[in-house]
């Protein structure tokens, strides 16, 4: 078969820069073809795909050697504009990646773009729609949407060019569950045309039976080459050696973990773990009844119209809470509640008999936001963490620094650091202040294995030292290794919450042997 | 490749920073429901806060245009906001001449942003047009039917021909002052954290 | 009844009603015809089932102008009636303008503009330039939001009152999360075909139509009539 991406002994390094630099790679990918890019955060896959859709050379320079050519095109000689309808690339990020304001007019960017007739554009236009299932989704403002249902327009916006070839750059990184089984369905919609397509990913399971070929880059080099199905058979110690996240039992996890219908664990007794932290009357709605009304306090008489319902609920203190449940179910409103973003939330927090309400919860809880950028605010890590304190106090900043392994970048600009390095400058604030409950939002979407991993890690760690850890996640792995306590939430109601084992306790020798679990719950359960 | 060609990254940069450049202006914009003095010391506080994006905004102008473009973004978003069509020529004069005084410095001398940078602030002054074109006739009109000066209100006793002089300069002054404060942080943020 | 105007005619709108705001009326006669001008968009939003604002509008404008009217023909000085006329004079002065920003503000698609624009042959630089100023509003208004709460939970909403730092703490993140945004914006834009050298299309289909050349017909005509009533026959 013909070979459409021919990528002949490149090098590549980014300028004023030593990450993701490619070593003499080659890499041939026939018509057709569906080949996964796997591998560590900087191991170069996502330098790979910008080789492939030209934004290498032509918008991040560097040093580069090599050729690539995609479809006949020589890329160093191409405009990029040029390759708009032979590449296509579906991003990371769905909230960056969109141009228009409403849906419609994401679709039909890319033929206006290159000048298509405007009948042909609306051609185009109709049969995406129609193809991919977005009929409900149009004449929306892209501000009102789901990521996911924004990455699903990104879709529609990329099969609207009729690239020849698909890439996608960590597709799934902010998707829930769901989301992530719709882009798979527009995965198998392109392979049935014909398209070739290549995917840089940390998740892998929803790949199964999709891949021709997986490639597994290390530090800038094709370090293995697999078959697709040769690959998805592997054992999980075989991915986990590899440092990927796992082919199988992610699945398996998320078909337990959103179950809703399974674990309906009473409230145990909670004398066994210690104290208990309570909260009482968390009421919340976005569907504010009439203004006149709005002095109201809302009660659980409001049923119909709350967000958030859940008259009272414990927390073991000292442990860390994993909080479930479906997107839109009230996940993010139930942490914006508990730290006092809400002002018309009416909750209270009874921790070690004092009651917090309102404004005082911001001094009990804090949120470490999905995106850690937001709340980072000086010029120096140390100057962030003195920020917090009412007094301040060097030593006690510079012993939280330590304790989170920060304190040899004390004096750089928090945003000059790494993602996880930006999250644990959050959390050494959150502690100057004083904060006991931690919670976080999705900490780990679009971390790959280690990075998941210490994310774990030092959740744990702020457990054990003390503080009440509450984390919101997607990430199946993530409760299994460090959560203590699991609360679904649906509806804006708790629907189930009960003691588990976490991995990270049973096994500290930290090889989590995540294989064998599985086989424990499944035994148990029987 | 043509290196003074603009490039739809520079289309997009200059979009951004008059995004934001406009939304610091209507911040402080608000703030004159306060009190009308207020209006009249935007000519301070307007070229002050936004030097920050603008000078963040300098740092990655390299090319004749992109300065021009952003006096006519800003100018067709004051005719859509009903702030009237007579400053929209005067925001894009001084667009183009704070562009050719930053070219004169090849978009790196960090003299000529200073003074590039305070006359675009003239825009600034653009806002007051349709009140001292309306003071003007208003007054006039007042006075014809016989009442007293007290009349008009202090919005037009703060901008009016007379006092519009006053304001250009002080625009100018605050704004060569805005880019040294500008520079400052541009230096204390972005650099440091190596994003310029 | 829906009535769909070309933008074309909307710009148009706006322009005669800049001018007029900025002619003051000194007759009766005068007055009328800006307060019937005033009446068109306020007409255009009860069209756009608009009844909220159109009657918030139109209650303070007259409110206003009946102000006006009343302290400035009564003798009395003071200094609430003078601060109160001031407010009333600004709000009758200016008010028409902003009524018919708002209504094409809010009933027009930021497609219909960029492709008003290229009917007018402004260059795709500025069309393009214009789409991202109109797509990073709201997007500035969201990370704006998660700024705000960020500060909020630490406790320095405020700064302590420091005014510097309340401006620093708010646009520094805002600035470094618009140039991130903007970066891969750009990224996925050029892969997607924009900046190139032909000509952008536009699905988007502008036609004058009856109603569109009536309102383009009324205020030229009220526009002749005000300046010809003022300046010449006076």
């Amino acid at each position: 078969m013909k070979n459409i991406i021919e990528i002949k002994d490149v090098s590549f390094q980014y300028k004023g820069s030593e990450e993701g630099l490619l070593n003499n790679v080659s890499l041939n990918i026939a018509q057709g073809e569906t080949v996964l890019l796997c591998g560590a955060s900087g191991s170069g896959k996502t330098t790979i795909i910008r080789l492939i859709n030209g934004l290498i050379p032509h918008y991040y320079p560097g040093e580069y050697s090599g050729s690539v050519f995609v479809d006949g095109h020589d890329i160093k000689n191409t405009e990029l504009y040029d390759l708009a309808g032979v590449v296509g690339t579906v991003f990371q990020n769905p909230r960056s990646q969109f141009f228009s304001v409403d849906t419609d007019g994401e679709i039909v960017f890319g033929p206006e773009n290159i000048g298509l007739n405007p009948n042909e554009i609306r051609r185009r236009s109709a049969m995406v729609v129609k193809d991919m299932n977005l009929e409900k989704l149009m004449g929306r403002s892209l501000f009102d949407l789901s990521g996911g249902e924004k990455q699903k327009i990104a879709c529609g916006s990329v099969s609207a060019l009729l690239p020849n070839v698909v890439l996608l750059d960590e597709p799934s990184s902010n998707l829930d569950w769901d989301a992530i089984k719709d882009l798979k369905n527009e995965i198998v919609k392109w392979k049935s045309e014909g398209k070739t397509i290549v995917i840089s990913e940390h998740r892998l399971w929803y790949l199964k039976d999709l891949l021709n070929r997986v490639i597994y880059m290390d530090s800038g080099e094709i370090a293995g080459e697999y078959n697709g199905d040769e690959f998805f058979a592997f054992t999980d110690s075989k991915i986990r050696g590899l440092k990927l996240r796992p082919v199988k039992i992610e699945e398996k996890y998320i078909d337990k973990f959103s179950d809703i219908s399974s674990g309906q664990g009473a409230l145990r007794n909670f004398s066994d773990y210690g104290d208990s932290i309570k909260l009482k009357n968390f009421y919340f709605t976005y569907k504010r009844r009439p203004y006149i009304f709005r002095k109201k306090k809302l009660s659980a008489n409001d049923a119909d119209i709350l967000n958030l319902n859940m008259p009272e609920l414990d927390l073991p203190k000292g442990k860390v809470i994993g909080i479930i449940g479906r997107n839109g179910t009230g996940k993010s409103t139930f942490l914006r509640c508990l730290c006092g973003l809400e002002m018309d939330c009416t909750g209270e927090i009874i921790y070690r008999n004092k009651k917090y309400r309102g404004k005082d919860l911001t001094n009990l809880s804090y949120l470490v936001m999905q995106d850690v950028n937001h709340q980072l605010f000086t010029d120096s890590v140390e100057a962030e963490v003195l920020l917090s304190m009412k007094e301040k106090d060097i030593d006690k900043c510079s012993e939280i620094l330590e304790r989170l392994g920060l304190l040899e970048f004390k004096d750089k600009h928090p945003m000059a650091l790494s993602g996880g390095q930006k999250q644990r400058v959050a959390i050494a604030s959150a502690i100057a202040a004083g904060a006991k409950l931690l919670l976080f939002d999705e900490p780990t979407s679009g971390l790959d294995y280690s990075h998941m991993v210490k994310v774990a890690e030092l959740l744990k760690e702020l457990a054990v030292s003390g503080s009440t850890v509450l984390v919101s996640t997607h990430d199946p792995e993530l409760i299994e290794l460090c959560c203590d306590y699991i609360i679904r939430i649906d509806d804006g109601k708790v629907i189930s919450s009960d003691f588990r084992n976490c991995a990270m306790d049973l096994h500290t020798d930290k090889d989590y042997n995540l294989d064998n679990r599985l086989e424990e719950d499944n035994e148990n359960a029987v | 490749m043509d290196k003074k060609k603009l490039t739809a990254k520079d289309f997009i940069t200059v979009g951004i920073f008059t995004a934001i450049v406009f939304v610091v202006e209507f911040a402080c914009g608000i703030l004159g429901f306060i009190h009308p003095y207020i209006v009249a010391s935007y000519v301070v506080m307007i070229p002050i806060v936004a030097s920050i994006p603008m000078m963040l905004f300098y740092s990655k102008v390299d090319k004749f245009g992109m300065i021009t473009i952003m006096s006519v973004l800003i100018a067709i978003i004051m005719f859509v906001a009903g702030m009237g069509f007579l400053g929209a020529p005067l925001i894009i004069l001084a667009g183009v001449i704070a562009d050719f005084i930053a070219k004169a410095g090849d978009y790196k001398q960090f003299k000529m942003i200073a003074i590039s940078y305070a006359v675009f602030c003239l825009w600034i002054c653009a806002n007051y047009f349709p009140v001292i074109v309306t003071a003007n006739s208003y007054r006039k009109s007042l006075l014809e039917e016989g009442y007293s000066a007290e009349y008009t209100d202090s919005l037009f006793r703060a901008i009016n021909s007379k006092t519009i002089w006053v304001l250009l300069i002080l625009c100018l002054i605050f704004g060569y002052i805005g880019s040294y404060i500008g520079k400052i942080v541009v230096k204390k943020h972005f650099e440091k954290a190596g994003i310029v | 009844m829906k009535i769909k105007l070309d933008p074309r005619t909307k710009i148009y709108m706006i322009f005669v009603v800049s001018a007029i705001v900025m002619m003051s009326a000194t007759t009766p006669f005068l007055w009328g015809l800006r307060i019937l001008t005033t009446m068109v968009p306020i007409a255009l939003l009860i069209a756009e089932k608009r009844y909220a604002s159109a009657l918030r509008f139109f209650a303070l404008y007259i409110s206003a102008l009946i102000l006006t009217f009343y302290f400035l023909s009564s003798e009395s000085t003071g200094l609430i009636r003078a601060l109160l006329t001031g407010y009333c004079g600004i709000i009758a002065q200016f008010l028409p303008a902003f009524i018919t920003a708002w209504y094409v503000i809010h009933s027009t698609k930021i497609d219909e503009f960029m492709a008003a624009m290229q009917k007018m042959h402004v260059p795709d630089g500025i069309t393009i330039s214009f789409a991202v100023v109109m797509r990073f509003f709201p997007t500035i208004k969201e990370e704006y939001g998660s700024i705000r709460d960020a500060m909020k939970m630490r406790g320095i909403f405020l700064a302590g009152g420091n005014a510097a730092k309340m401006v620093e703490y708010r646009i520094i993140p805002l600035l470094f999360s618009c140039v991130n945004i903007g970066d891969e914006l750009s990224a996925a834009a050029i892969t997607r075909g924009l900046g190139g050298k032909v000509k952008r299309t536009s699905v988007v289909e502008l036609k004058l139509h009856v109603f569109d050349w009536l309102l383009i017909l009324l205020f030229s005509i009220a526009t002749v009539i005000f300046i010809l009533n003022k300046y010449i026959l006076l």
